[in-house]
């Protein structure tokens, strides 16, 4: 390839990083989720954003976190874990079972994500993509047949109507 | 308008931008702290990464060590 084919191919996946990544996703996991192994996993994120205007200055700032997430087809359960994009640890899970949310669905805007409400109190909106460059604020991943995967069962199996 | 007058504008907008986030953060950060003192959370555990499990055992022991 020459030059220019380099140069407009864009950033490239160093797999080498992304399997290393999903093997330590796989060790956090399995570390707080007892039987871990029978749930597939993505790495998603969710997005805080706060809008502030003082005078002159107004803009917004956004929250970044970190989740591992795991589903199991057969129970029908998302399990969310916070972490890291160093993953260096992470913290207690949460699980969504189908049977005891409020409802879930897939948002396409403002931003494309799968919205759970656990109750009527809260909601998580779970971002995911295939592959984010930035592992200053993501964790880097190569995930795109585990998302198309996830975003199936989601959208089948575990979406309310 | 002379470049003295478009500097002096420009050093002022600066200055008010400047301040403006001075202020914001002042306010955030003074707001992040009353939030904190009202709404106090039990600290949440923290599990850091295990050690991976010791590879297999290398039965070539000469292997990069021929020096």
């Amino acid at each position: 390839m020459g030059f220019f084919g380099k140069l407009f191919k864009g950033p490239e996946i160093d797999q080498a990083k992304s399997d290393a990544n999903a093997k330590k996703m796989r060790l956090l996991f399995n570390q707080v989720v007892e039987d871990g192994d029978s749930y597939r996993l993505i790495f998603g994120y969710t997005e805080d954003v706060s809008r502030f205007n003082y005078g002159f200055v107004h803009g917004s700032k956004t929250k970044i976190g970190n989740l591992i997430v795991g589903w199991n087809e057969d129970r029908q359960t998302i399990v969310a874990v916070p972490t890291v994009p160093d993953l260096s640890g992470c913290g207690e899970p949460t699980y969504y079972r189908r049977g005891e949310i409020l409802k879930a669905y897939r948002n396409k805007y403002p931003t494309d994500a799968f919205v759970i409400y656990p109750d009527k109190r809260g909601y998580i909106a779970i971002n995911a993509y295939d592959w984010l460059e930035d592992e200053k604020l993501y964790v880097y991943v190569s995930q795109e047949a585990e998302l198309a995967a996830f975003t199936d069962f989601f959208m089948h199996r575990f979406a309310t109507k | 308008m002379p470049l003295k007058e478009i500097g002096l504008m420009l050093l002022a907008l600066v200055v008010i931008a400047a301040v403006g986030h001075l202020w914001f953060h002042t306010v955030e950060g003074l707001l992040e702290k009353i939030k904190g003192l009202l709404l106090r959370r039990p600290p949440q555990p923290w599990h850091p990464l295990p050690e991976e499990p010791e590879e297999e055992e290398k039965t070539d022991r000469g292997e990069g060590g021929g020096d």
